[in-house]
């Protein structure tokens, strides 16, 4: 029982964390219409910050570094490529970023070598325990961290001037832009936003229980693709939900892996992210929170 | 007298770097007046706006020539959100509400720019004054607002700026007669309350009701301007936009007859005790009449009387919760919207809805689909088969197009079209599907009246050239009471009376809930 119930604690905040990221993926697309595939080098390239800054600068103070850092790159890929395509296809600007994510993956990559940097994060390997059942410091901090940014979130988009502007210019840019908001704006609010929450995902990912920055990480942004849309394209809301579905089924399919071996195999945590995103996805088809279309005929 | 508040000089606009849509247009509007611009589809009307809102560059319009000034400051240089901040806000065509937003957070997006929180709460109060329905639903979303109360909406979040100089874009655009009273009043209030206005409407009897003074603009030029009085006066305004003159009845030869397609005989259309359901609401109730073949049927009544809903049962987009609809023999109510266009069902959209990047010819061709019997493979091969049956499919669109006075517009794409030439396009795809039964979703909305004239002719001449029915939603109701032969009105869902369009205008139970007073006064005379 216990054992169950270190599982799904685990996969809950692991999900939270991929809700991040999803999140991030949800309001970069919102806020441009792009679908931003360099988000997984974005997060590492925060992680990546805090890695090398943490000791000659302090472990917060790189997290600070390592956050901005993050949002930089997003605002600058968004101002001076994505602004400045000719053609405005949503699919042209997925490629550009797929391009963007190439280069700056690459980058990174010669940087780190093939070791793997340590964050440094103060709370190292410790151990919450609660009861029988005990848990990374590093995941209990990331999920109540994940849930005040939610919170954040939550406040900014309905509750202040800034947030209802973003969510006026995602449904319909060019009326938004005949009240006086500022489309290069918002947008750029969202890719920092995107990359401020990436940045922190990316910490989370690197630390104790995972061994630190590595370039695969990137990857990581990719786990939470599925969290992205199986809680609907443009819903920060069902990123949320998106993430936590997903989080606990890996973690669950993981954790029980030597009793679902005999008929799925090994690795099958990997495919069954996918295979749940696709069961929604067939049921639901704009996902969990997705807006359809507008069917009005 | 003192400058004026908005003086446009010269103005020329062009979009896509070649197709000019005005040329040497100027306008001024005083401080406290409200100007209204006429003008058929196509004529500039919109593009005027936006070029003083400075909003062109999303739609590839921009300004070639002449200047723009407002308050004493030539607005070149500046975009959409500058002159917002310098008190002159437009109302976009169509309403454009912000639909997942709740009317609240509507208004609190219009007054984006108003950083003084006592301003914004006075702006507010004053807009829920103005439109006290809009503090009633103010949690509720935007999308849930009928057509009349999005407008509200849209005007409401204009003004939570405290605009000098507010510009309309066809306020009472798809509204029942009695709404459009109701926003010519609101437009008054408005402009007594210090705001000046720049309106466009088709609606010519409303906008020189409430207009001081008017221009009009044609194929992107002023063709005539001064007071309201004088343009209402004038014999041109009154024949082409107002309706005053006797009606044209006999019809010129149209020389080469176009060649459309003939259809099989259209049959009887049942409806019977249809009832329509979303969640808890029932958008028709208990509904029944019958469209005899070859007649025109018009359903009529207010916004949100489910109109619509009905035409989309009929077309098989929506399902019928009770009830059922036979087409002869037929249960359309049975059938996928597909399965009903291949009986000869041929519809078009209140919502126009085009393939907007593509050309007026796709999307005539689009039409006719369910005729084209070569496949796939012979098409991607261009097989002399293929290219033949693509060339006559060609050629009938082509004369489809003649016929709806869009030929010129074959080869451009659609969003270059002003609303009521894609309200053409619409129709010329339904009747490219060679259809025995039409059916048509406001054909005539956005157009002027002499426009509205014009397509009255045309339904009539396919009618008695294709012998097919039409079922027609529709609340100009000149076009409507000359063309229908039964009249259907619905209201709340149910239907409140049938008869002929005489008999339907004397009701007084559709005068009240929809035709309004001022038809009262009509019918009397």
């Amino acid at each position: 029982m216990s054992y169950l119930l270190e599982q799904v604690l685990n996969g809950l905040s692991y999900g939270l964390v991929l809700s991040l990221i999803a999140a991030g993926f949800a309001i970069v697309f919102t806020s441009t219409g792009v679908l931003n595939f360099a988000h997984g080098s974005v997060l590492l390239l925060g992680a990546y910050l805090v890695a090398v800054l943490h000791d000659s600068i302090g472990f917060w103070p790189a997290v600070l570094v390592g956050m901005l850092g993050s949002a930089l790159a997003g605002v600058l890929i968004n101002a001076v490529l994505v602004r400045n395509l000719a053609d405005k296809k949503p699919d042209t600007a997925a490629i550009l970023m797929l391009g963007v994510d190439i280069v700056l993956l690459t980058e990174l990559t010669r940087r780190i070598g093939n070791q793997v940097l340590t964050l440094g994060a103060p709370w190292g390997a410790s151990v919450v325990r609660l009861g029988d059942v005990s848990l990374p410091t590093g995941r209990v901090l990331a999920a109540g961290v994940t849930i005040v940014a939610f919170a954040g979130l939550w406040y900014l988009f309905s509750r202040t001037d800034l947030g209802v502007g973003m969510r006026a210019a995602a449904a319909d840019g060019p009326t938004a832009s005949l009240m006086g908001i500022r489309l290069s704006r918002t947008a750029a609010t969202g890719w920092a936003l995107a990359g401020v929450l990436a940045a922190v995902a990316g910490i989370f990912l690197t630390s104790f229980p995972a061994p630190g920055v590595a370039p695969t990480v990137a990857l990581s942004a990719f786990a939470a693709i599925p969290a992205w849309v199986l809680g609907g394209f443009d819903s920060v809301p069902g990123a949320v939900i998106g993430g936590l579905v997903i989080g606990l089924t890996s973690a669950l399919v993981t954790g029980y892996e030597a009793e679902l071996e005999p008929f799925l195999g090994r690795g099958f945590g990997e495919v069954a992210p996918y295979v749940v995103m696709i069961v929604v996805l067939l049921v639901r088809p704009s996902g969990l929170l997705g807006s359809k279309e507008a069917v009005r005929v | 007298m003192s400058a004026p508040l908005l003086s446009v000089e010269h103005l020329d606009v062009v979009y896509d770097g070649t197709i000019t849509a005005l040329s040497d247009v100027s306008l001024t509007v005083e401080p406290g007046q409200v100007v209204a611009v006429l003008g058929s589809n196509g004529a500039g009307k919109t593009s005027l706006l936006r070029a003083v809102s400075r909003s062109l560059q999303p739609y590839g319009g921009a300004v070639t020539g002449g200047t723009v000034t407002f308050a004493g400051r030539d607005l070149a240089g500046t975009d959409a959100a500058d002159v917002v901040r310098r008190g002159l806000v437009q109302v976009p065509e169509g309403r454009r509400i912000f639909r997942d937003l709740t009317v609240a957070e509507n208004l609190r997006a219009g007054g984006f720019t108003v950083r003084d929180k006592k301003a914004r709460a006075e702006a507010r109060d004053r807009v829920f004054d103005l439109f006290p329905i809009l503090a009633e639903r103010r949690d509720q979303p935007g999308g849930l607002l009928s057509g009349g109360q999005q407008q509200m909406l849209a005007m409401g979040r204009a003004l939570m700026v405290s605009p000098q100089l507010l510009l309309l874009d066809e306020p009472s655009l798809g509204l029942a007669p009695l709404l459009v009273d109701q926003i010519g009043e609101i437009i008054t209030e408005i402009n007594r309350q210090g705001t000046a206005v720049l309106l466009i409407e088709q609606n010519a009897v409303m906008g020189l009701r409430v207009a001081h003074a008017a221009s009009v603009l044609e194929i992107g030029r002023v063709t005539a301007s001064g007071t309201a009085a004088e343009l209402a006066a004038s014999d041109d305004v009154q024949e082409r936009y107002l309706g005053v003159a006797v009606p044209v009845v006999a019809t010129e030869v149209v020389e080469a007859e176009p060649e459309i397609p003939t259809a099989e005989p259209p049959r009887r259309l049942r409806v019977e005790g249809l009832t329509v359901r979303f969640g808890g609401i029932a958008a028709l109730r208990e509904v029944s009449f019958t469209v005899e073949p070859g007649t025109v049927h018009a359903l009529i009544g207010p916004n949100g009387a489910g109109k619509s809903t009905l035409v989309n049962v009929l077309g098989g987009a929506y399902r019928a919760t009770e009830g059922a609809v036979h087409y002869g023999d037929d249960e359309l109510t049975a059938l996928r919207a597909d399965e009903v266009a291949g009986l000869g069902v041929a519809r078009t959209f209140q919502n126009i809805s085009l393939a907007l990047e593509d050309t007026v010819e796709d999307n005539l061709l689009v039409g006719r689909h369910r005729l084209m019997r070569r496949g796939l493979v012979p098409g991607a091969l261009r097989l002399p088969g293929a290219r033949r049956e693509e060339r006559e499919h060609r050629a009938t669109v082509g004369g489809i197009a003649e016929l709806l006075g869009i030929a010129h517009l074959l080869r451009t794409p659609v969003h270059t079209l002003a609303y009521g030439d894609r309200k053409r396009v619409e129709m010329g795809r339904a009747l490219a599907a060679r259809p025995s039964l039409l059916l048509l979703d406001e054909p005539v909305a956005g157009m002027t009246h002499g426009e509205s004239q014009e397509m009255a002719e045309t339904i009539r001449q396919v009618r008695r050239d294709l012998g097919l029915s039409i079922v027609l939603v529709e609340h100009d109701m000149p076009f409507v009471m000359g063309l229908a032969e039964q009249v259907t009105v619905l209201d709340f869902g149910k239907k409140i009376a049938e008869g002929t369009p005489a008999q339907v205008q004397r009701d007084p139970e559709v005068l009240r809930a929809y035709l309004g007073a001022s038809a009262a006064g009509d019918a009397a005379a």
